[in-house]
């Protein structure tokens, strides 16, 4: 399993902010977004605004994901 | 200090630490909510959220950047959780540096990197719904644009 942690308007669509994967070794970011926009259906529109960080540091889409990270999806920042 | 707070942020106290006998400007930037109108109605209050500790670690690295770049010898960053009421600061920042040139330089770049790139996110509260800035998502009318 993984840990998703969602914030923001992610979070909002998602009605959670916090929810569980189980994903097999080395599959990519990409890869388990369609499991979340599956459990999560309002969330798909947002796909193209948002970034994921795994670990606490920005990753890319490619990025490979092993059970026991966590991986937290991140829409548009707006501090300031 | 970089710090993610979530009472009222203590400007002077900031300011008070920048000072130095080696520095011979201090650039404060702070930002503040404004009420925005639109449509009849008005942002009643900000509210703000972080993934935390990313966040901290992304204010830390901002500092870092800072440093690498100019001839600064002091560099704060404040930034509030939750609830901020208009006209209360949400985000703090003071460069003390020995030449004013680098400070203002160093202190816009701070805000224009923490917009960028920390994992922190504001919720206006309008009197008439909410909207999570950046995403349009939200329950005012004007929040539809991603449904």
């Amino acid at each position: 399993m993984i840990k998703v942690l969602l914030f923001g308007a992610a979070a909002d669509r998602a009605g959670t902010r916090e929810t569980e994967l189980p994903v097999d070794e080395g599959v990519t970011l990409a890869e388990i977004w369609p499991l979340l926009a599956g459990r999560h259906p309002d969330l798909a529109p947002l796909r193209d605004t948002l970034a994921f960080a795994v670990n606490g540091e920005y990753a890319r889409e490619d990025a490979g994901i092993s059970p026991g990270d966590e991986v937290a999806v991140l829409p548009p920042v707006s501090g300031g | 200090m970089f710090a993610i707070v979530e009472e009222l942020l203590d400007v002077g106290a900031m300011l008070q630490d920048a000072q130095r006998p080696d520095c011979g400007a201090i650039i404060t930037f702070v930002g503040t909510t404004r009420i925005d109108e639109s449509d009849g109605a008005a942002v009643e209050y900000l509210e703000y959220e972080a993934y935390r500790p990313m966040a901290d670690r992304k204010l830390e690295e901002i500092g870092a950047e800072i440093e690498g770049r100019w001839d600064v010898r002091h560099v704060s960053i404040v930034h509030r959780l939750g609830r901020v009421d208009p006209g209360e600061a949400s985000v703090a920042i003071v460069v003390a540096a020995p030449r004013r040139g680098p400070a203002f330089e160093a202190s816009r770049y701070a805000i224009e990197r923490i917009k960028e790139v920390v994992p922190i996110w504001k919720r206006e509260v309008w009197s008439d719904g909410y909207v999570w800035v950046g995403s349009q998502v939200g329950t005012r009318d004007q929040a539809s644009g991603l449904s």
